[in-house]
């Protein structure tokens, strides 16, 4: 279905997220993985490099292969859950944490880091890059009436500001200049959050474990928090359905994509919550990610618990005429599966596809086959 | 041998018993039969518990990428399916499973430079175990490859790339000597001769010969004898006429024989023993056996002087005869395993071959691929009929081990699952077992457990997980959590459980838990009436906190007449209707109200009866825990007298025509 020469490079790590280093001119030849699940956890950051054995491909005019390298590690406490870049090489990464662990220089003090957050910084370099872990938070997430630590689940960035959601339903949000203090916390939900995403600086939508997006107003204290939830779409009414990943659209802000537990996705116009605006069948099974493409925002990217990345793309050439200002195809309800065609990127991995990203024409993604799946020149 | 004194006391003996998993718990143990003498055994020291586990190579990250990447590979050759495919497939799965062992031993010999593995020793060690015991599997499975998988009719250039490609020293060493250029000779005449003499057993002509050009008396009749005899030898290549080819060897093997009879290379002795290798001269070949590190190097390289056209079936007597050369030969040295696992391939012997390949030490990962390829590729079917071995039985089993031991340690879960799937119902019942085991330590992976077991239609395992998890937030007072994983459960009993608890809480203290979860619930409420109860009362809450008074009383007569109120809710939901009943403008119809009446005669009454039967008259707590009760009986006073004057005040206006 697909002509992309896909790259796969085992790393013997299970992947909960992958970023590429931001650049702003040139390609990104660097990108960090964050892991989970194994008894160490690493943020690694990788560095493409040509492969100067394999010359097949580039006496059949291919372009070079490339081979990522691993140029540096920052080992965490816990499973990585989520990874963001604050600017261009400060990464915030936050940490789903349940032990408490015992720092040999604090001896005889044991620490209860749980659910924190913490900023790695990157050094560029021309030979070696370094990888630095230079803030990190106090304990986060905690369950209220049991001192228990609370695994952080998801983060998002806006501008300096990251915000934080973790299994005990709240949301703090910090700067990333002092990630000591916390600004603001918001209790926001008595269940499990599972995804956050900011849409406006003031603004944070968070989704709970049984698929109730809320509205969140950072400037405000949780009792005065706007009283707006709305409910994700589900095939069956009876069953649950949770928001695993968020989404909006880089240029229209108002449009809020999330998939869902059931592998659908559902389409808010939030200036109208009354009803979702559009809703599609996907995949069968949880999305783990969901974003646009950062410069392209005609393209979004699913990728799924069975193991497949699909990319929509918007269908331009079907004669209508580009789209007024406002309405997107994406809010287009019914017809929204005549605009939008699914392509897969990659199929047949059967493992979970946990995280992707893509900068220009080169496309990564990461999971739980302990592999780095790289795709250079998309499409 | 444990350490703990109680077991020294006790002539460290021990007693064990197995874990769920892989572990082993070790105790001390004293044998007591029934001749032994009584002794008092006022023991102090404490019994302590020792748990064992067998370490798995598997730890070294290095390591791990061969399974993840075997993982992937077995799930290709499964969607091939048996038999289904065309061999090249099957042999192109094989070479994949090969280029992953040749990976993993490049990024281990590269681990094992790095300072970290350096300054530990223990690591080190087990690096190069590893490396000793990889290195062995990919030699075999070339092997196994060339003879099972690929199937050619003509084996002698494969096995001489295999034997090339596992003694590369010589390789190495005839490098060196070709940058020397024309010194090679002279330096280290003694390395030069034996480098050439091992280049020939190998097999390697054409490498031979451009050091023999290189050489100084390259323009000496001898030599160029020799060139021209090594130029000569024929070639057997595809679509070659068999019969041909043998007429233009014969011709060719009688030639060079010839030459050395005539004494054409006798000013070169060095030189003459080349050409007698290559003419198969029994002496200088034994020369080669004395020298050789193992039984088969020299092997394929004899039958390419020999017997160049060896096929698969008649390599069975030239390996046997071969080892009787070499055993004969080397009389003190004994077969090491995997010199066995060599012969015994090449002796169509794969039942012990396979037998051996589970008892490597690589946690049966070898095992366990071999034999699924075997399965799958289908060549040695017949073989196993008529060895009367069930080939799918051993498949089976050695699969289910692999996949079963990958599955309980710690992390390798979703590996494991791959394998286990292949294993039909003992398979399904392991990961029915050993899948809610998994602790999971996030929701987020809780979900990952979930989303298999849901692909599986392993319905007792997902409702188990999420029982499990629903229990842990209860005991860590998170209801809303609770609930809503009793709900993803389906048991009705769990979410009873919780729902009474959240309504006993309410009617207790008059706040309710985790409002936002209940208020979400919808349209899975009806998993339990309970449920629909709690729901449809904190909607009657809501109404009434927002002084939606009409609503309200609406849904709370409804409540009333639903027969789903549980009976220690009675009282609360009673003393519910009791503001309704008496706000200044009536808001209860005179037949609700009748009703409600009726409900305190027939479920209020009774149940304080029922309650003042069992605990007495000044008991009433225990039944009435609703915060506004202090006196029952003058609260049953004060809802008769409400009842009543509603039902008068609701007469008359429901009786009343408006008058125009």
């Amino acid at each position: 279905m697909s002509q992309n020469n896909v790259s796969i490079h085992y790393i013997s790590e299970k992947v909960s997220r992958v970023r590429w280093l931001p650049e702003q001119l040139q390609q990104s030849e660097r990108f960090l993985t964050g892991s989970w699940d194994m008894d160490r956890n690493f943020v690694r950051l990788w560095r493409l490099h040509t492969n100067q054995f394999a010359t097949a491909n580039v006496t059949a005019g291919g372009p070079p292969e490339l081979l990522p390298r691993c140029m540096d590690k920052v080992a965490l406490e816990d499973d990585v859950t989520a990874m963001e870049f604050v600017d261009k090489d400060t990464l915030a990464v936050s940490c789903a944490d349940g032990k408490s662990i015992q720092y040999p220089s604090l001896n005889p003090l044991i620490l209860e880091i749980a659910g924190h957050l913490s900023l790695l910084k990157v050094h560029r370099a021309v030979e070696e890059d370094l990888l630095e872990r230079t803030a990190r938070s106090e304990c986060l997430h905690s369950f209220r009436l049991l001192p228990e630590p609370a695994p952080c689940t998801d983060l998002a960035v806006y501008g300096h500001d990251i915000a934080t959601c973790g299994e005990d339903g709240l949301v703090n949000v910090l700067t990333a200049g002092n990630l000591r203090q916390v600004k603001r916390t918001i209790e926001a939900d008595s269940l499990a959050l599972c995804a956050l995403h900011f849409i406006g600086q003031q603004q944070l939508v968070a989704a709970n474990r049984m698929g109730i997006l809320r509205l969140l107003d950072v400037r405000v204290a949780s009792a005065a928090q706007p009283k707006t939830a709305f409910m994700t779409a589900c095939r069956d009414d009876k069953s649950s359905n949770f928001v695993s990943s968020l989404a909006s659209h880089p240029m229209q802000p108002h449009i809020l994509i999330c998939g869902t537990e059931e592998g659908t996705i559902t389409v808010w116009d939030l200036r109208n919550l009354q009803f979702p605006a559009s809703y599609i069948s996907a995949h069968t099974s949880t999305i783990n990610e969901i974003g646009f493409h950062r410069r392209d925002p005609s393209k979004l990217f699913t990728a799924s618990e069975t193991g497949e990345v699909w990319m929509w793309t918007e269908q331009r050439s079907l004669g209508c005429e580009a789209p007024k200002d406002g309405s997107s195809a994406w809010l287009c309800g019914d017809r929204v599966k005549s605009l939008l065609k699914p392509q897969g990127v990659l199929q047949n991995i059967s493992k979970p596809i946990n995280s992707f990203d893509v900068h220009g024409t080169r496309f990564i993604c990461g999971g739980d086959s302990e592999a780095v799946y790289l795709i250079d020149g998309l499409m | 041998e444990l350490g703990d004194p109680l077991a020294q006391r006790c002539g460290n003996t021990l007693t064990g018993v197995f874990v769920p998993g892989t572990r082993i718990a070790l105790s001390a143990f004293r044998n007591v039969r029934f001749d032994s003498p009584d002794e008092l055994t006022l023991v102090q020291e404490p019994v302590l518990i020792h748990m064992v586990e067998e370490t798995s190579m598997f730890e070294e990250p290095a390591l791990r990428s061969i399974l993840a990447e075997a993982n992937a590979t077995f799930c290709t050759l499964q969607q091939l399916g048996c038999g289904q495919a065309v061999r090249g497939e099957y042999a192109r799965v094989s070479c994949a499973y090969r280029g992953i062992i040749r990976a993993c031993l490049e990024k281990l010999e590269l681990e094992k430079k790095s300072p970290e593995v350096r300054a530990d020793d223990r690591r080190l060690e087990r690096l190069q175990g590893a490396m000793a015991v990889f290195y062995a599997i990919e030699c075999v499975w070339h092997l196994f490859e060339i003879l099972y998988v690929q199937q050619c009719q003509l084996v002698v250039p494969q096995l001489l790339e295999w034997a090339r490609f596992h003694f590369p020293h010589t390789e190495e060493r005839a490098t060196d000597l070709l940058l020397m250029g024309e010194e090679a000779g002279e330096a280290d005449p003694e390395t030069y001769w034996e480098v050439l003499r091992s280049l020939v057993r190998l097999g390697e002509i054409d490498v031979t010969r451009a050091i023999l050009a290189q050489s100084r008396k390259a323009q000496q009749p001898a030599y160029k004898t020799a060139e021209q005899v090594l130029k000569g030898m024929p070639v057997y290549k595809d679509n070659y006429a068999l019969q041909k080819f043998l007429s233009q060897w014969e011709y060719w093997s009688v030639d060079t024989r010839r030459k050395l009879e005539a004494n054409v290379f006798v000013g070169e002795p060095e030189l003459e023993q080349l050409i007698q290798l290559v003419a198969g001269d029994k002496e200088q070949w034994d020369a080669g056996i004395r020298e050789s590190d193992d039984w088969y190097q020299y092997l394929p390289g004899y039958l390419l002087y020999s017997k160049p056209t060896c096929k698969p079936f008649e390599l069975r007597i030239a390996a046997a005869n071969w080892l009787n050369r070499w055993a004969l030969l080397r009389p003190g040295k004994e077969l090491t395993s995997m010199g066995r696992m060599v012969l015994q391939l090449m002796q169509h012997d794969v039942k012990l071959f396979v037998f051996e390949a589970q008892r490597m030490s690589d946690s049966h990962w070898f095992s366990a691929h071999l034999i699924d390829i075997i399965y799958n590729a289908g060549t040695l079917r017949s073989y196993f009929d008529q060895n009367n071995i069930d080939l799918p039985a051993l498949r089976h089993s050695i699969i289910y081990e692999y996949g079963s031991q990958l599955m309980s340690s710690s992390n390798l879960w979703q590996l494991g699952v791959d394998y286990l799937d292949q294993c039909k119902q003992e398979g399904r019942a392991a990961i029915e077992l050993l899948l809610p085991r998994i602790f999971a330590r996030s929701e987020r992976q809780a979900s990952k457990l979930l989303a298999m077991a849901k692909k599986r239609g392993l319905l007792v395992v997902e409702q188990d997980i999420c029982k499990v998890l629903s229990k842990r937030a209860f005991d860590s007072q998170r209801y809303g959590s609770a609930i809503e994983w009793a709900i993803r459960s389906k048991d009705v009993l769990l979410v009873t459980g919780i729902a009474d608890f959240i309504l006993k809480h309410y009617s207790r203290t008059g706040t309710m838990l985790c409002p936002d979860t209940i208020s979400s619930v919808g349209g899975r409420m009806f998993l339990a009436p309970r449920l629909v109860f709690l729901s449809k009362y904190f909607e009657f809450y809501e109404f009434y906190r927002h002084r939606d008074f009409l609503a309200a009383s609406e849904l709370l007569i409804n409540l009333l007449q639903s027969k789903i109120t549980p009976d220690y809710f009675w009282p609360s939901l009673l003393i519910d209707a009791m503001p309704l009943l008496e706000s200044k403008d009536p808001k209860i119809f005179s037949k609700e109200t009748v009703s409600i009446l009726h409900h305190i005669e027939t479920e209020l009454v009774p149940l304080i009866e029922r309650n003042v039967a069992r605990y007495g008259e000044h008991n009433t707590e225990t039944v009435f825990k609703d915060y506004r009760v202090e006196n029952v009986n003058e609260i049953l006073n004060l809802m008769r007298l409400a009842c009543a004057r509603n039902l008068a005040r609701a007469v008359i206006i429901e009786n009343t025509v408006p008058v125009d």
